[in-house]
């Protein structure tokens, strides 16, 4: 199609028009430049004031200073607090939070990409395979708290509170149908002639599941796993109903910094950081697939 | 052996332990829930529910002001929050349509308030916004500003979670619209502008329409998830200044589980959870056409 705008008499208007684009007025070039460096002050503003604040005296921290040493003597004592003198606390929240996302996203990864496959491969008569993944989805849409009074009685009764396993279970949930429906897509992504020609050369179901179509679909897999990972890292409610003490994961650890001892503002913000700073490097490496996976795969990249 | 490997079997035995656990661990609970909204059971002193029929539900539609107000503030923070988002996400979207030096580092660094966990967020702002210590009061006297009451006044502190907000989702919400608009041919571009098209003419004639479904599936996603709004309300306000931020996720925990109240708490819940699958059912059905 270019070509043929090339050959055409049009082409000196085009070869304008696109470097007026591209260079465009000053006026213009100023006013886009500006609304990328004010959206970028306002997106990395309160990350940078959480890290100069972290590393502040208490009396500091209510000042408008920004530089250390040249505006403000720094300190370590919001880490100190952090990782030494409530390090108990915070390794241990660390530590389930770790062994809470990792459990249930290998779990949802697991039965998603069974599931997956099945519903992007194999037909079900009667119900229709649209119906039992968009049935799968709707479950991801309640909200938490409206089945945090039963898993609570659930817990209780099971004797599961304040264990791990009961907030591995209440994450699983809550990820497994983003997980089978953005497994469906990308096994649907595939050409399914791989994996017939491995079934005409005498391959199993299972041999073509496990020897050709995982393989294949390794990326989509790390997708799913991230994203569960990072959404069981944020979710707060069940933690907060069903954790008490043992089973505490890192964002009760921030909820906690304010109240047990008034304002501290840099122990909020060294604990907040804790909290954030895994799961944005994670999300940052695993970016290209982030969006498509909190769009549900209506975006593809 | 053989059997294992037949088609019909397999694929039931693929699907069966996911729906089996949904069943069982999202399913079986909402109809818990719902037996229990029927009943007066007061966790703290009752061993037993008591059956009240919709005594609950007649409750909390039509004497509990508490609720109303609730979903009152949910409804005006979801439509607020949103239509900003989307106002900010799409603009900028196609704006930053050309490349430019740094695209891809900005790209990366969008990603960095929707990765945050909402709770740190909330407490990233909080130390922001405190009207008396907080750096954005100070900024702003410094510039000759008054003071902003920003979590203590009744009229601005549901106006600072919908700003909170904005900054957690408005990446998000870009994001997935750069995404669509990048995915446009670049001869769109030059047609339209041979035809003298202005950059705002072809913005709202060919762009827009083109990337609608985009759009429509974005902002549905967005209204759910913002209807469920708890932990910028827990961190920053805790529902202050006198419920003015009270959203019903928050109103439902405190019910249910603060209060104990099981009964109330469970109808509560399920209105909740009918009032967001409704919305839900919008998007499901788009997506089950997609």
């Amino acid at each position: 199609m270019v070509d043929k705008i090339k050959k055409r008499q049009g082409f000196k208007d085009l070869e304008r028009v696109r470097a007026k684009r591209k260079h465009g007025s000053l006026i213009k070039r100023t006013i886009f430049w500006t609304i990328i460096i004010v959206f970028t002050i306002w997106t990395l503003f309160p990350i940078f004031w959480a890290v100069v604040t972290s590393f502040k005296y208490t009396g500091d921290a209510y000042k408008p200073t920004f530089i250390p040493w040249a505006q403000f003597k720094p300190t370590l004592q919001g880490w100190y607090s952090a990782f030494v003198i409530e390090g108990e606390r915070t390794f241990r929240s660390l530590r389930n939070s770790i062994l809470i996302a990792s459990l249930s996203s290998a779990i949802v990864l697991f039965l998603g990409a069974l599931a997956g496959y099945s519903l992007a491969r194999f037909v079900f008569k009667g119900w229709k395979n649209k119906d039992i993944a968009v049935w799968i989805l709707s479950n991801r849409m309640t909200p938490q708290v409206a089945v945090l009074i039963p898993y609570f009685l659930l817990m209780r009764g099971l004797r599961l509170l304040d264990n791990p396993l009961a907030i591995i279970m209440g994450h699983t949930v809550l990820n497994l149908p983003l997980g089978v429906w953005l497994m469906i897509d990308f096994f649907r992504d595939l050409p399914q002639d791989l994996e017939d020609a491995a079934l005409i050369d005498g391959c199993s179901y299972l041999g073509a599941f496990f020897k050709i179509a995982l393989p294949l679909v390794a990326p989509g897999l790390v997708a799913v796993y991230v994203l569960s990972f990072i959404i069981s890292w944020h979710e707060f409610i069940f933690v907060l109903v069903l954790g008490f003490n043992k089973a505490i994961t890192i964002p009760v650890v921030i909820a906690g910094s304010l109240t047990t001892k008034g304002l501290d503002f840099w122990r909020m913000a060294s604990v907040s950081l804790i909290g954030i700073a895994p799961v944005v490097i994670l999300a940052v490496l695993a970016s290209r697939f982030l969006v498509r996976g909190l769009t549900l795969g209506a975006v593809k990249e | 052996m053989r059997y294992f490997y037949h088609k019909n079997l397999i694929k039931w035995c693929f699907l069966l332990p996911s729906l089996g656990y949904l069943i069982s661990m999202a399913i079986f609970p909402l109809v818990w829930s719902l037996s229990l909204s029927f009943t007066h059971f007061l966790g703290t002193i009752m061993t037993e529910p008591q059956w009240t029929g919709f005594a609950n539900y007649r409750d909390i539609l039509f004497s509990d002001r508490r609720f109303w107000r609730a979903l009152w503030f949910t409804v005006r923070f979801v439509s607020m929050a949103v239509l900003l988002e989307l106002g900010i996400g799409l603009s900028m979207a196609y704006l930053l349509r050309d490349r430019f030096p740094g695209r891809n580092f900005l790209r990366t660094l969008f990603l960095i308030p929707m990765a945050c966990p909402p709770i740190a967020v909330a407490f990233l702002w909080k130390i922001i916004l405190h009207p008396d210590i907080g750096i954005m009061n100070t900024i702003l006297q410094t510039i000759g500003f008054s003071k902003v009451r920003w979590t203590t006044s009744v009229s601005v502190a549901p106006l600072t979670i919908v700003m909170v907000d904005v900054w957690e989702w408005t990446p998000f919400v870009f994001l997935a619209l750069f995404a669509a608009i990048q995915s446009l041919p670049i001869e769109l571009y030059d047609a339209a502008a041979v035809d003298g098209a202005s950059s705002f003419q072809v913005f709202r004639y060919i762009v827009v329409p083109i990337i609608t479904p985009v759009i429509v599936t974005v902002t549905l996603i967005r209204v759910i998830d913002a209807f469920k709004l708890f932990e910028l309300v827990f961190g920053i306000t805790s529902a202050g200044p006198a419920n003015a931020t009270e959203s019903l996720s928050y109103y439902v925990y405190l019910t249910g589980i603060k209060w104990f109240d099981l009964g109330k708490g469970t109808a509560m819940s399920w209105i909740f959870t009918l009032i967001v699958l409704s919305i839900s059912l919008i998007l499901l059905s788009r997506l089950r056409k997609g």
